[in-house]
């Protein structure tokens, strides 16, 4: 059987009141033509008005082994096993789980269970939050997280209760916890169908295909430009700004393409590193060299640049450019004053704190990695933290192998595969990991060990 | 070809009759002594055709709303016993099909039915509760809620009861009200099957292992290393092999001698795609296996579990539920097509063989 005819099965978890059942009216209630059955495990709360609804109860089944990702749902294998032999086969399967669900059995049911596998097919985990309460729920329960932590689609409802900045420091809380998951604001779970159904969220190439990067790596700066300059003397001036200081990294030679803007910032990552030299106004700011400009002054600040042969200097900053007004200015013998605008400028994903003790781990490094290498590692990793690793996600670059290796994994569930060639572009590789008091650092440096 | 050697017994299947239902057959058997060949599709239609020529007696559409799960018939062969997702048991008259008796339990599930050896009872799993109802469709027992919902019953002798769900097979005492035994094991118990004489428990397990109680020793053993969950058992008619398969394979374990602790099993590997129903003749080492690819093969065993297929058909489809009759001169298989097979099972025989003419 070819995986298009599988039932895809979509995974609704969330606390009770997040409004789940709302958007499972929704769902079912919308013109389009699906032929839906709900395998529903907390009822009681709103009837569901129509469809073929299922009642079980949770029932999490652990093996004898102990091994986590055994664990699998009884009542999920009975009620599909059931559901497959309708003539009038489902177009779709959801599955609402309580609130106190561990999304992690219900997705390794999927995996686990040869008869449910060769039937259906995960195709995402759905998470709704009460956009009033996670905060408090994030706190009190390891459920919460977890379901936070499994989301493809994390549905951030009831947004009408909350003001905007709380939505914006919910929303980079919630990415900070999973990097993988796209954040949709709702406010009574009205969202559009297809943002929570097909999703095909463990079909990597589909993911792929949609985002080519779906992640994005943390970087200390926020942003970059790059100048094109002849020789001779300039200013950088900055205006009053949200930060008394600011790190930056200057380089003399950078290049304009997205490859050499990523060599740059992991350049600048190096430099970040370092204990930052502090400037004050009016001193030169030095090449390949991490800074920090000081900036607790009233009015305007300006710091010089020397540029001794016609070049591309780049500027790593922490903030924003914008929100200094940061300009190059270049002030020639009569003292006229000149803006260099940039050629071009990138945004980075800036890192910070991250309070929760669940979160992502990306890794993104350019070049091949040696597949014996990765397998040790890999393996060793999902060994020893897969009880802490709620979801693996990535492609790598196998050295020797002309196509890109896509992966993923539930716990240490785990599974690989060839996907498009590499063509001309640059081999590179990108890992994310979703869990519980991960190492990031510890993790980067064991996925360095493996590139060639 | 004199180097090639005929099985012994040799047999094979020969044409009876098909006919076709409304929608895939998920259960099947044989009533009123092999006269009657009843079909349970998925929606809840059943159908009784003639043994022996496939005519069709008596139909019913959609006995169970939401869908069938259970058909149970009684050992006497004129009632049987019908369940579904709308919480009723139904006993039906084989002979028109005419509801007796209907049982209703609420909210739920009735995934299991099966009347007792002797036939005084009818045992019902509704989620994590089994009842107890007479011939006449009345309570006689009900059990406390299990720690799951219950995966199998079967009655070990004509009062006692064994249940199957996570973690744990019990025996109940109906007769007495009174639980006799609990076997402790943590794990998802898929499937049970009791020897014929109550001693061995067997049950296939969701991590791909079989694990055997020996009730009379207190003894049990783990048998792993199976592809799949061992949904499949069955015991011959003296208890001496248990074919299990969780695969396309089939493992046929021995309970001879000191076995089958420290012993091979027996292997048939005759189809291409995993097994989907599996049962032992009424008498005889003969095991009939159904297959998701359509195929069914019967195998002649020897004593160590070991064999030869002996006959094989194609019936077209996954083989939903495969019945011999009680004389175990014909065979029938019912399909996820709704299509219905049977086929005269001849057996000729050099010498004679014990437990089948």
């Amino acid at each position: 059987m070819s995986i298009n005819e599988k039932v895809p099965v979509t995974i609704l978890t969330g606390f009770l009141g997040s409004g789940k059942t709302t958007l499972l009216n929704r769902i079912l209630s919308e013109e389009h033509g699906k032929r839906i059955a709900v395998i529903e495990n907390e009822y009681g709360e709103v009837g569901i008005d129509q469809g073929l609804v299922i009642n079980a109860d949770e029932e999490v089944f652990e093996m004898s082994n102990g091994c986590i990702c055994c664990t699998v749902r009884g009542d999920l294998i009975r009620v599909l096993g059931n559901l497959m032999k309708r003539r009038d086969k489902f177009d779709y399967v959801l599955v609402e789980t309580t609130g106190l669900a561990d999304p992690g059995p219900v997705a390794q049911t999927f995996f686990m269970d040869e008869e449910i596998s060769s039937e259906f097919t995960l195709d995402g985990i759905v998470t709704l939050v009460d956009a009033a309460h996670i905060d408090q729920q994030l706190g009190r329960s390891d459920e919460s997280s977890e379901q936070v932590a499994f989301a493809d689609v994390l549905v951030l409802n009831k947004t009408d209760l909350v003001s905007d900045d709380a939505l914006d420091n919910l929303e980079s809380r919630l990415r900070d916890m999973n990097r993988m998951t796209r954040i949709i604001r709702a406010e009574k779970a009205e969202v559009p169908i297809d943002t929570v159904l097909n999703l095909s969220a463990f079909d990597l190439d589909q993911i792929l295909k949609r985002r080519p990067t779906f992640l994005e790596p943390e970087y200390p700066f926020e942003w970059s430009g790059v100048y094109e300059v002849e020789p001779g003397k300039y200013e950088l001036k900055l205006e009053e700004g949200p930060d008394p200081e600011m790190s930056l990294v200057a380089f003399a030679n950078q290049g304009f393409s997205e490859e050499e803007l990523k060599e740059g910032a992991e350049a600048s990552v190096r430099l970040y590193a370092e204990k930052a030299k502090k400037l004050e106004p009016g001193n030169t700011i030095p090449y390949d060299e991490h800074v920090s400009l000081k900036l607790q002054n009233k009015g305007s600040k300006s710091f010089i640049l020397d540029v001794e042969k016609a070049s591309k200097v780049g500027l790593f900053t922490q903030h924003n450019a914008e929100e200094f007004n940061m300009k190059v200015l270049k002030i020639d013998s009569q003292n006229n004053v000149k803006e260099i605008p940039f050629k071009t400028e990138r945004n980075w994903f800036a890192e910070h704190e991250h309070d929760d003790e669940v979160g992502s781990i990306a890794i993104e490094r350019f070049g091949d990695v040696n597949p014996e290498k990765l397998n040790t590692w890999m393996g060793r990793l999902l060994s020893e933290k897969g009880v802490d690793i709620f979801r693996t996600k990535g492609f790598i670059s196998y050295s020797g192998n002309p196509r890109r290796i896509v992966f993923q994994g539930v716990h240490m569930l785990f599974t690989a595969q060839p996907d498009k060639e590499w063509g001309n572009e640059p081999r590179r590789n990108q890992l994310v990991f979703i869990g519980r008091n991960l190492d990031e650092k510890e993790m980067q440096e064991g996925f360095d060990k493996c590139l060639i | 070809m004199p180097d090639i050697e005929p099985f012994s017994p040799r047999g094979m299947f020969h044409d009876g009759w098909s006919a076709e239902v409304d929608d895939y057959a998920i259960v099947c058997g044989w009533a009123l002594g092999g006269k009657l060949f009843i079909v349970g599709d998925v929606l809840g239609g059943l159908y009784g055709f003639e043994g022996e020529t496939g005519k069709l007696i008596w139909k019913k559409d959609e006995t169970h709303s939401g869908g069938l799960l259970a058909m149970s018939i009684h050992p006497n062969g004129e009632i049987f016993a019908t369940s579904g997702q709308d919480g009723i048991v139904r006993i039906l008259n084989c002979n028109d099909g005419e509801e007796i008796k209907a049982i209703k339990l609420g909210k739920g599930w009735v995934e299991h039915l099966s009347w007792s050896n002797g036939g005084l009872y009818l045992a019902i799993a509704f989620s994590k509760k089994v009842y107890v109802f007479n011939q006449e469709g009345n309570e006689e027992w009900v059990s406390e809620e299990h720690p799951s919902t219950v995966s199998a019953i079967s009655w070990s002798n004509k009062n006692e009861l064994a249940t199957a769900c996570y973690g744990r097979v019990t025996f109940f005492d109906v007769a007495n009200k009174k639980t006799n035994q609990k076997l402790e094991w943590q794990g998802s118990l898929v499937s049970m099957q009791l020897s014929p004489d109550g001693d061995i428990v067997a049950c296939g397990s969701q991590d791909n292992s079989v694990h055997f109680w020996r009730r009379s020793t207190g003894l049990d053993a783990e048998m792993t290393g199976y592809p799949g969950k061992p949904s499949h058992l069955s015991f011959d008619d003296t208890g001496m092999l248990l074919a299990t398969s969780g695969s396309e394979r089939i493992t046929v374990w021995s309970f001879s001698g000191n076995g089958p602790e420290g012993t091979m099993p027996g292997e048939l590997s005759h189809h291409t795609e995993p097994i989907s129903s599996l049962a032992f003749s009424n008498k005889g080492l003969l095991v009939a296996s159904g297959s998701r690819d359509g195929s069914v093969v019967a195998s002649f065993l020897k004593n160590d579990g070991n064999g030869d297929p002996v006959g094989s058909a194609f019936a077209g489809d996954l083989v939903g539920d495969i019945a011999w009759r009680p004389d175990d001169c014909a065979l029938a298989a019912v399909n996820a097509k709704g299509i219905v097979t049977v086929w005269n099972f001849k057996v000729r025989t050099s010498s004679s063989s014990k437990g089948f003419k």
